[in-house]
């Protein structure tokens, strides 16, 4: 070998590495597909990841399996490219979610024709709580979850997310007997998305009252963990008797793990919900949740005993009545009352009431119910019947009386009022009837029809009117009305504000003239002490012309000292007249005045200004 | 033209006949807008339909009566009579109803006017004379008396003007305005009902009890009729 030249091998071995390039080159051209999916055993509540590997040159779009049981939904992809011997070569992993709606054994046909099938083992949850879907596959009825529990009596549905509770007083009851029951649903926070109905049972053996679509909502620990507990109250009757079962149903949407729970153990350590909503590790479920059977026993109304007025009223009751007046005139209506008080289905407290008799002529009573809880289990019905005594009298309205089942002494009880004497005057048509003197009338007609028990017909005298309506509803009349009013109204509002002007025009008078002297009075102090008589005297000459003025109503600086002699009366006229001459002097001589003279005049301006001065 | 002529005959066909009652009725309340009301003549009217064994229409018209003579006591015991020979309950006049309906309406309604002058006209003129006040403040306050007798009168009259009486011979009441309901209840005729609304051929109506339900309205007579358009 070693004795060959080394170039004769050149051509061979580059014919072969050239083979096995191409051969290289086409396998990693050629797209394939690998899937498999773990855990490949799951329980219902759980999910199973799906990985779906393509790689190759290619795009490979992969469809997504349909098998019926398992809903499918991509929640990832990653995509990745690498470059071998100069080759692009793309792999791209996707990975779905498989979550089982039922529990069995599925296959899951391979992604491609030649790719063997997936096998995908569901087992059945155990636990108290009942899972039915929308399918309607039959529910499971063991938990989903190992931490299913049975907790305060409280049966948790299989992942602990709700329960539903029925709280009741007694399991024997008779037919027709109303209880009071309390359905509560609890729902862990954060795991129940919403409560898509009302609870309801399923039994035709019993009747259930309307639940409100508000009911209590009230917070509440379960184990440690916080529960939101909506509560209804109503009334529960049996129709027959027999031995029964009965639980409620709620239909909710819960939000459940598609992780294994040994995954979600460290979400649960730390408040779960929440974690697996961030991490997008829950799906939404539609489940109905049922509360634990509870046995019932209704026992039939024994016939030994029944009054013959029973009308299946089952409770405990008392009743009372009372009369509207207990004087009247023969012929006018009383209202006679009766109340029932207790509690019990008072859907069946009926009473007829009082019969006619030969004393009173009755009517149909009506009947009306105030519950004194929400349920209407205890309350009082009262019916009022009107009545009428046909003759005047002393008369008796007999006792009423009322019968019902009592569940507690188990037997029929009969309550029963006191009587009620009533003082009956007789009416005008009485008296009339039994004096003919005044059985006629103003128009001289006969008083009474004997035939039809009507009074006569009226002789038509007074003048006729276009309409019965009323002159309050009538437009011409409304509209004089409001027109006289509105005139009165406008005419008070105009005085009012003319008086208010005239007031306050007075006001301002007023002020401008107390304005005036207490500047002049200013001055007059400042001249008086600077020893000017001619300010002085001026000043006060113009106080005096204002009040003047203002008295005589004349203008201010017109008032000379001939207007003072004219007009000026009273004490201060003399000392008026000689200010205003030793005005003229001071300004027109300068002549020198006491100290004393000052205080003199001010005095005197001070008085005219008084409001009652005698000028 | 034998298009219409055909559409008017259809017409004619399609409209229900009216009850006789009711027809009746409408015919009275006719006849009456041209003629004037008056007191004595609907007494006579329902004595007459009393008589004839019609308590609905008798009991309509003693009504009617009623708003106009208010305290004519052959009125009040006629209607009495009617009403239970018909069965129906007898209406218990209010204290409130007793006093505000001292007088007729249509008087009272003048002396309300009359009181609104002579407050308005006495409160005026104690700005003009003030020493005439005391006798003034008198006068205004006589006249703001009369003036809350008629305001009185016309708030217990005011129901009375949505009320109708049942004409027919009995008047099933149901859930619903369309024929096809079962009846909630029946209304026995001359029973008095409070109307609260209308819808095409039914009103809906209150009893004295409270039960609510939509009667035709053929079934019904308003005590105080609409004023005929002229």
């Amino acid at each position: 070998m070693s004795g060959r030249s080394p170039r004769g091998l050149g051509a061979p071995i580059a014919a072969i590495a050239m083979l096995l390039f191409a051969v290289a080159a086409d396998a990693v051209a050629a797209p394939s597909v690998d899937a498999t999916i773990e855990p490949s055993q799951i329980e219902m509540g759980e999910s199973a990841r799906l990985t779906i590997l393509t790689s190759g040159s290619g795009t490979l779009s992969v469809p997504l399996p349909v098998v019926p049981g398992l809903e499918f939904r991509v929640v990832g992809q990653t995509r990745q490219i690498q470059m071998i011997n100069g080759a692009t070569i793309e792999s791209t992993s996707t990975i779905i979610r498989v979550t089982p709606e039922e529990a069995g054994l599925f296959s899951i046909p391979g992604v491609t024709p030649n790719s063997p099938p997936l096998v995908l083992r569901v087992n059945p949850g155990h636990g108290g709580g009942s899972l039915s879907q929308p399918n309607g596959a039959s529910p499971g009825t063991a938990p989903l979850v190992p931490g299913s529990s049975s907790a305060n009596g409280l049966r948790l549905t299989p992942d602990g997310s709700a329960f539903v509770r029925m709280e009741i007083p007694k399991h024997e009851i008779y037919v027709g007997e109303s209880i009071p029951v309390e359905i509560q649903v609890g729902m862990r926070d954060g795991f129940v998305a919403s409560v898509n109905g009302l609870p309801k049972f399923n039994s035709s053996d019993f009747t259930l009252n309307n639940l409100s679509h508000q009911p209590e909502r009230a917070a509440r620990v379960v184990d440690g963990k916080p529960f939101t507990v909506l509560s209804w109250r109503t009334l529960l009757a049996a129709i027959k008797p027999g031995t029964f079962s009965l639980n409620f149903e709620t239909p909710l949407t819960v939000r459940m793990r598609t992780r294994p729970l040994r995954d979600s153990m460290l979400d649960d350590l730390l408040g779960d919900p929440f974690l697996q909503n961030i991490f997008g590790a829950t799906v939404s479920k539609n489940i109905t949740v049922a509360s634990p059977e509870a046995p019932f026993t209704v026992l039939p109304l024994p016939t030994q005993g029944k009054p013959p007025d029973f009308g299946g009223a089952v409770g405990n009751f008392k009743i009372s009545t009372e009369i509207s007046s207990l004087t009247n005139t023969a012929g006018d209506p009383l209202t006679l009352r009766m109340r029932v008080n207790g509690s019990g289905n008072f859907d069946r407290v009926e009473s007829s009431m009082l019969g006619a008799t030969a004393e009173w002529k009755t009517y149909e009573p009506k009947a009306t119910f105030n519950p004194a809880d929400p349920t209407g289990y205890r309350g009082e019905k009262v019916f009022e019947q009107p009545l009428i005594a046909s003759q005047p009298g002393a008369h008796i309205v007999p006792p009423l009386s009322f019968s019902f089942f009592n569940p507690v002494t188990r037997r029929y009880e009969t309550a029963r009022s006191a009587p009620l004497k009533v003082a009956v005057s007789p009416s005008a048509a009485d008296i009339a009837a039994s004096n003919p003197a005044l059985s006629a009338n103003a128009k001289g007609t006969p008083a009474d029809d004997s035939h039809s028990g009507l009074r006569p017909d009226h002789a038509e005298s007074e003048a006729r009117v276009d309409s019965l309506t009323p002159p309050y509803f009538e437009r011409p009349f409304l509209g004089v009305t409001s027109t006289v009013a509105l005139l009165f109204g406008g005419g008070w509002v105009a005085l009012r504000r003319r008086e208010r002007k005239t007031h306050d025009l007075q006001g301002a008078r007023e002020r401008s003239r107390s304005q005036m002297l207490h500047a002049l009075l200013e001055r007059m102090a400042a001249a008086s002490a600077a020893g000017d008589e001619g300010a002085f005297f001026n000043a006060a000459r113009s106080a005096l012309q204002q009040s003047l003025g203002a008295r005589w109503l004349l203008p201010p600086e017109r008032i000379s000292l001939a207007d003072v002699d004219g007009r000026a009366e009273g004490a201060d006229r003399a000392d008026l007249r000689q200010l205003f001459m030793l005005a003229d002097e001071a300004n027109y001589s300068g002549g020198p005045l006491q100290a004393a003279d000052f205080e003199r005049w001010t005095e005197l301006v001070r008085r005219q200004f008084a409001p009652e001065s005698p000028s | 033209m034998l298009i219409a002529l055909a559409w008017w005959g259809s017409k004619c066909l399609a409209a229900p006949a009216p009850a006789p009652a009711a027809a009746q009725a409408q015919a009275q309340a006719q006849a009456q807008a041209q003629t004037g009301y008056s007191s004595a003549a609907l007494y006579n009217l329902a004595n007459a339909y009393a008589r004839a064994g019609k308590p609905g229409l008798a009991v309509l018209n003693y009504e009617r009566a009623k708003l106009l003579s208010p305290h004519d006591a052959d009125i009040d015991a006629n209607l009495r009579h009617v009403r239970e020979t018909a069965g129906v309950p007898p209406e218990a006049r209010k204290g409130f109803e007793r006093l505000a309906g001292i007088a007729k309406p249509r008087i009272l309604a003048w002396v309300g006017l009359a009181g609104l002058i002579v407050a308005g006209a006495g409160a005026l003129a104690r700005r003009f004379y003030p020493r005439r006040r005391g006798l003034l403040l008198a006068a205004t306050l006589v006249g703001i008396c009369l003036l809350a007798l008629a305001v009185a009168n016309a708030i217990a009259i005011w129901p009375v003007m949505h009320e109708a009486v049942v004409i027919a011979h009995t008047a099933p009441a149901r859930v619903a305005p369309v024929p096809i309901e079962e009846p909630l209840f029946v209304l026995p005729e001359a029973a008095i009902v409070s109307m609260r609304a209308e819808h095409d051929e039914f009103v809906l109506i209150q009893t004295q009890a409270g039960r609510m339900g939509w009667v035709p309205s053929t079934s019904l007579a308003p005590i105080v009729p609409k004023r005929q358009t002229k």
